[in-house]
């Protein structure tokens, strides 16, 4: 790990775009900000802001819907991706946290990994809390954690530059960087401190945490939850380490192709079997399945961490008012 | 590509021949066009994905396992549309296959008293478990209690055939006529048990059966390492990743759908049912 | 590679911003607009779904033309030529009282122009109308007596400024998820909720007082409301002088009422009527919002002029936070009623009857109009089973589902002698036309639409047609271009929209350019209004000072008998929208409702001897379907409710088409139907339409 002096990230931007497709979070001047194409040659200058994208970087490796074969003349054929090679410019800790996370969960399969291998991923510590997020109760963020990302920016009084990996190293030959001075890291853990502070006592999560995995909460509790969840899918798609999908047959000339599309385990058919039986029959019931695979231990000894990376989309999200933040604390019991 | 990409890359097969077996029930006969090493292997109680194009794919048990020519068997019941449209198939038509998947029943070895519990189409999963045991006369002692609701909904009615020659079969239905027993497969267990308790138990059939069997083997002194389960669940992928197949941190199509009881309840406590198991409640999580 | 591209959810009249996310020529998915000032960052299942439904994979993507029962593809000229002289022959034959429109609530502001010019100055009728017949037609008629104008009054913002909300008949947090959220956000910063409604919705379950009332006592309660409110002098005496005319007439009225009467008419306890009656008086805003709960009864205005009635009795309105709030059902129902797409305005609502509107647009379109006046769209139905009416074309809509009593639609339809239907995939609808033309989708135009607050919002073209679909106006300006009618070759969408605010007083002050800038306007936009209006009524009425009419209760005109023993009622689901057209392409929607369902009470259901999920067969005086039963406590014992987006299990064909005397509105919400049970383990079955209807009398 090498830090530098990075005297313009924009240029640092135009040298990485030069060689291959980058996105950076844009507003879209309605209302909107989404990771879009930013060329080598774009002069705006690199405003980073407070709040994450609402839509993570996962649909990058793992997109809303990708075929996975044809069926033609009796014959399946694998539809394998292409994907060009890609930069992702500006990816927060708790992205860059669920981003590691995945890739444990996707490591045999094949179109993920064909992706994540196409992908240079440039991070950023945030330098102040945005609103809602609470990575640090989950140990995401505020900062980067060791070996997450090719390349970091750190910000502060000027830019400074982690290159992390050889593709970092190999993204930045070229750049005339100068060391950081040695006492670096130093300020790094203040503005880390700093934006954790501004997320508040992270006590009441961590309590609805212990509760959940003590088998302390009563059912009464996710069955008052249940109708507040009108099964719109929102925290599942926006949700940086949701991964279920399902199946979807189309039709083609002279044949068809599946899709797997990302799926929701708040829908009520979810897991509904064809003979009408339901594991997770009512909505307090799923309620407390998707919580479960946030915050179980279970799952946690299994992938190394909790499933939920603190970054405050799904309590952004809910219609009805019932993300990570809303629930960790109604179990928690404040 | 690889492992993971060959097994959710459906392979064809061909439908060979079907024929009525239950009420609503069909046994199909398949045969595999290009036949893996892995096929022979396949243990009872593991599952294939059935990929019938248009329709999606679903899970389905083999009655037997893939022969040298690819052929196998399985029972399959009309639920919805993936089956009804599979009901309307003729021989020679090609489908998707995907599998093994999942984990099979235990094996036993040695001179081990076994109970086998089915109820309805639940004994399709145990049927090659039976079908071993039955052919290769190698000291297990097997008995096998089927409950079916009446003598029409009774499944498998060949295989019953062979094995009431070879071990011992108690028949139950819920409506039952002259010449048949009465009662859930419980109501044999003073019977079953009376000889002398198994060593091990396996269940398969509607949940509450299996809890109930379960419970009764538990309160007669069975401990809950003796049970196996064999559960249903909504499957996609058959690899663990879909999703829509969990039982509380597990996923039935690759830690399951054969559960050791002990292990089951410790995964429905942990994701927060205990309260439904402590009242008896056969709920998932 | 991904681009976003920011445009309006296509479903229902909330207008929530959503970004397209398109790889190639195909959108795969959406992303939340955090900074849009309706959804603020969410949706809901159908907005999330919405790449199913513009997928191109089973979508219309050539012309058909039937011939000998089947359709063939065929290009897009041999097509129109045959439309141009089907219609021709039509007007030939007919004259052009003969022939007809109906528009799309769906389709964009530009289409809806470019729909009701080509009605009117191309086949010279005024025969023009769509979909708003069946929701809101009851709003516009009632509302336009007692306050001059009939949309929301306020907008959805003004929810967060509320301390009490009123829900009458509407199921918000399924129907209209992102104002159902916004209202569950309200309560949970303190303000009061109250549901009236017949069914326990969501949003009753979680409300501070859920008043059940009986199917079709809308008037009964409301009068009773407004019969405490009075005799206890908690009506808002200043506003009434200050800003009504004859309240007198209405005091009066009401102090006539017998509480006990209203008890026992709507099954609601007095005092629950007494805290209501208390609350929303009391309240210092009040939000009253209402859905078809309201409107689709065949007393349907008088139930909004009562809905008025307590608004404006408790001072309810003209300030932030307040209001009488229809929600509309659709995308761009607001926006297909401003463009004219009705048979007795202009667009911007101008009479058609007034030679002022008359003169203006017979110059600016610079061609004869019609004088006659024009049919709705049952009256263009009712005239083709007279043999009164030739040639109909239909945007975009499938009455053959969504409409009451199917058989009827179905055979009027049969009765015409040239259907054309234009449409993004192939409807039921479409499957009796003789010609079915492939449409774009939202996602492939440029366009508007305006959602129920009257807030104007800017779609995008975020991918191409797929095939050889176009856009309604393009197709339209390609019609009337055979047909002799230049005027409708415009350059683009924003060339239509704006030769409709040059007309169209109401939207002087819009431009595209604008709408980008303000997250869309709310109108009316005008030199006096730059910004748009997000309140109306604030100083005055358009009526100058609102009216207070007596009405009184009317029973569904059908009610439950020895024959047909259950109240029936119609209801939608989160997860569908319309006929399903859209909704039922996603796999996950899909899945979630297995081909309708008849929701009945779990001791209806144990009096049958039903199980959850048998098969029941229901009738009506009209119709028969087969379906399953669902036993739930959401409907009362005595009353039935079935969803309407399903083709397996029609429901509109067993509804009842006694109308609304001064809007043809259906009553859709209220008739009597038989269940029986199927054996069990019997699958329903989907009947055809000529299956006998009337088996039980």
């Amino acid at each position: 790990m090498n830090a530098y002096e990075l005297n313009s990230v924009e240029a640092l931007r135009a040298h990485l775009a030069a060689d291959r497709r980058l996105y950076e979070p844009r507003p879209d001047g309605q209302g909107g900000l989404h990771w879009q194409t930013v060329a080598a040659d774009d002069a705006q200058a690199f405003e980073p802001g407070l709040e994450p994208p609402p839509f993570s970087a996962k649909a990058f490796f793992f997109p809303e819907r990708e075929a996975m074969f044809r069926f033609e003349r009796g014959r399946f054929v694998a539809v394998e991706p292409e994907p060009e090679a890609f930069t992702l410019f500006g990816l927060r800790a708790c992205d860059l946290t669920a981003i590691a996370y995945q890739d444990r969960f996707f490591a045999r399969d094949g179109h993920y990994q064909a992706r994540r291998e196409a992908a240079l991923l440039v991070g950023m510590d945030c330098a102040a809390s945005c609103t809602g997020g609470f990575c640090a109760a989950l140990g995401s963020g505020p900062a980067v954690g060791d070996g997450l990302a090719d390349l970091v920016l750190i910000p502060g009084a000027s830019w400074r530059l982690l290159v992390n990996t050889a593709a970092g190293r190999a993204a930045v030959s070229g750049l005339d960087l100068k060391p950081a001075p040695r006492d670096w890291t130093r300020a790094r853990e203040q503005t880390r401190q700093q934006a954790a502070a501004e997320q508040g006592d992270a006590a009441p999560l961590l309590a609805g945490i212990a509760a959940l995995n003590a088998g302390r909460v009563p059912p009464q509790t996710w069955e008052a939850l249940g109708p507040r969840c009108l099964g719109c899918s929102g925290c599942t798609s926006v949700c940086p380490t949701c991964s279920c999908f399902a199946p979807l047959d189309l039709p083609t000339d002279g044949g068809l192709r599946r899709e797997r599309v990302w799926d929701s385990c708040l829908y009520e058919g979810f897991q509904k079997e064809a003979s009408g039986h339901n594991g997770s029959p009512s909505p307090g019931d799923r309620v407390r399945r998707y919580w479960f695979h946030k915050f179980g231990d279970g799952f946690k000894r299994e992938f190394g961490r909790y499933g939920c990376v603190g970054c405050g989309r799904c309590d952004r999200v809910c219609p009805g008012g019932i993300g990570a933040r809303v629930v960790l604390k109604r179990l928690g019991g404040a | 590509m690889n492992a993971l990409a060959l097994s959710v890359l459906p392979r064809p097969m061909r439908l060979l021949q079907r024929y009525d077996d239950g009420e609503d029930a069909r046994h199909f006969t398949f045969q595999l066009e290009d036949i893996r090493a892995e096929d022979a292997g396949m243990m009872p109680g593991q599952f294939f994905m059935l990929v019938l194009p248009g329709c999606g794919e679903a899970p389905f048990t083999y009655v037997s396992r893939p022969d040298d020519q690819g052929r196998f068997s399985a029972l399959i019941r009309r639920m919805g549309k993936l089956t009804e449209a599979l009901f309307e198939l003729q021989p020679g038509e090609v489908l998707g296959y995907r599998g093994p998947f999942g984990q099979g029943w235990p094996r036993f070895y040695g001179k081990q008293r076994i109970l086998a519990v089915a109820g309805g189409c639940g004994l399709a999963p145990l049927a090659g478990f039976i079908e071993d045991v039955a052919r290769t006369r190698s000291g297990t002692h097997l008995q096998v209690i089927y409950g079916a609701r009446h003598v029409g909904a009774r499944v498998l009615s060949r295989e019953r055939a062979r094995w009431s020659g070879a071990l011992p079969l108690i028949e139950t239905l819920d409506q039952a006529g002259p010449g048949h027993r009465q009662g859930t497969p419980l109501a044999h267990f003073d019977t079953v048990f009376g000889q002398a308790p198994p060593d091990a138990v396996l269940c398969c059939g509607p949940e509450v059966l299996m809890e109930a069997a379960a419970r009764e083997c538990l309160g007669r002194g069975l401990r809950a390492d003796q049970i196996w389960l064999s559960v249903e669940r909504r499957m996609h992928c058959g690899v663990g990743l879909c999703g829509h197949c969990y039982v509380g941190d597990s996923y039935a199509c690759r830690d399951g759908p054969t559960y050791r009881y002990d292990r089951y309840r410790e995964l429905l406590r942990r994701s927060g049912c205990a309260r439904e198991l402590d009242r008896g409640e056969l709920r998932h999580c | 590679m991904i681009e976003v591209v920011p445009s309006i959810c296509s479903y229902c009249g909330v207008g929530c911003g959503l970004g397209l996310r398109v790889q190639g020529d195909r959108i795969i998915g959406v992303e939340p607009q955090s900074g849009h000032p309706v959804s603020q960052g969410q949706l809901c299942a159908k907005g999330w779904s919405t790449s199913f439904a513009v997928d191109p994979a089973q979508r219309l993507v050539h012309p058909l033309i039937k011939e000998r029962g089947a359709f063939r593809e065929a290009g897009w000229d041999e097509t129109l030529d045959l439309v141009a002289e089907k219609f021709r022959e039509a007007l030939a034959d007919g004259g052009p009282t003969a022939v007809g429109v109906i528009s799309c609530a769906r389709a964009t502001n530009e289409d809806n122009y470019a729909a009701q010019k080509f009605a009117r100055a191309v086949l010279k009728t005024h025969n023009i109308d769509h979909c708003a017949r069946i929701c809101h037609s009851p709003s516009v008629a009632g509302l336009a007596r007692t306050l001059g104008s009939g949309a929301m009054t306020n907008g959805i913002v003004d929810i967060d400024l509320a301390d009490l909300i009123l829900v009458i008949g509407a199921d918000v947090t399924e129907n209209h998820a992102m104002i159902g959220a916004r209202i569950l956000r309200a309560q949970d910063r303190g303000a009061k909720l109250i549901v009236v409604d017949p069914r326990k919705t969501r949003l009753a379950r979680l409300a501070d007082w859920h008043l059940q009332l009986r199917l079709g006592t809308n008037i009964a309660l409301i009068n009773g409301l407004l019969h405490i409110i009075f005799a206890q002098g908690w009506e808002a005496r200043d506003f009434l002088d200050r800003r009504c005319a004859d309240a007198d007439a209405l005091r009066r009225h009401v102090a006539g009422i017998a509480l006990d009467e209203v008890v026992a008419l709507t099954g609601v306890p007095e005092d629950q009527l007494r805290a209501v009656a208390h609350a929303y008086s009391h309240a210092k805003a009040a939000f009253l919002a209402y859905g078809m709960g309201i409107t689709q009864f065949q007393s349907g205005t008088n139930n909004v002029i009562a809905v008025s009635n307590l608004a404006l009795s408790c001072g309810q309105i003209g300030r932030p936070g307040t209001g009488i709030n229809p929600l509309r059902g659709q995308n761009n129902v607001q926006g297909a009623c401003d463009m004219g797409c009705l048979p007795n305005v202009f667009p911007g609502y101008q009479d058609v009857a007034d030679p002022a509107h008359a003169a203006k647009f017979t110059q600016a379109w610079n061609t004869s109009l019609p004088t006659a006046p024009g049919l709705t769209s049952l009256g263009m139905t009712k005239a083709a089973l007279a043999g009164d009416f030739r040639a109909l074309m239909i945007l975009g809509e499938d009455p053959v589902l969504t409409d009451p009593d199917q058989n009827h639609v179905a055979r009027s339809l049969a009765a015409l002698d040239f259907l054309v239907v234009v449409e993004t995939a192939m409807t039921e609808t479409a499957k009796l036309a003789d010609v079915v033309l492939p449409a774009a989708a939202f996602a492939e135009k440029d366009g508007s639409f305006t959602n129920c607050e009257r807030r104007v919002q800017r779609v995008r073209r975020a991918v191409p047609p797929p095939g050889e679909a176009r856009t309604d106006w393009q197709i339209l300006g390609a019609l009337a271009q055979r047909l002799g009618q230049p005027g409708l070759r415009w350059p683009d969408a924003e060339a239509i929209f704006d030769e409709m605010v040059g007309l169209s007083p109401m939207f002087s002050a819009m431009s595209y350019a604008k709408l980008d800038r303000h997250h869309g306007l709310q109108w009316p936009c005008d030199g006096e209004h730059p910004e748009g209006s997000p309140l109306l009524h604030a100083e005055r009425f358009p009526l100058g000072k609102a009216r207070l009419l007596p009405v009184s209760q009317v029973a569904p005109a059908e009610v439950p008998d020895a024959d047909y023993p259950f109240a029936f009622t119609t209801h939608r689901l989160h997860f569908h929208y319309g006929c399903g057209s859209m909704t039922r392409r996603s796999p996950l929607l899909e899945r979630e409702t297995p081909t309708g369902l008849l929701f009945m009470h779990p001791d209806d259901g144990r009096g049958m001897g039903l199980r959850e999920g048998q098969g029941v067969r229901v009738s009506s005086r009209r119709g028969v379907l087969e379906t399953r039963v669902h036993l739930t406590d959401d409907v009362p014992a005595g009353t039935v409710a079935m969803p309407y987006h399903f083709k397996e299990a029609p429901c509109n064909r067993l509804t009842n088409d006694a109308q609304d005397p001064s809007t043809k509105m259906p009553e859709l919400k209220a008739c009597a139907v038989a269940v029986t049970a199927l054996p069990p383990g019997q699958a329903p079955r989907r009947l055809e339409f000529d299956e006998p209807a009337h088996e039980r009398l």
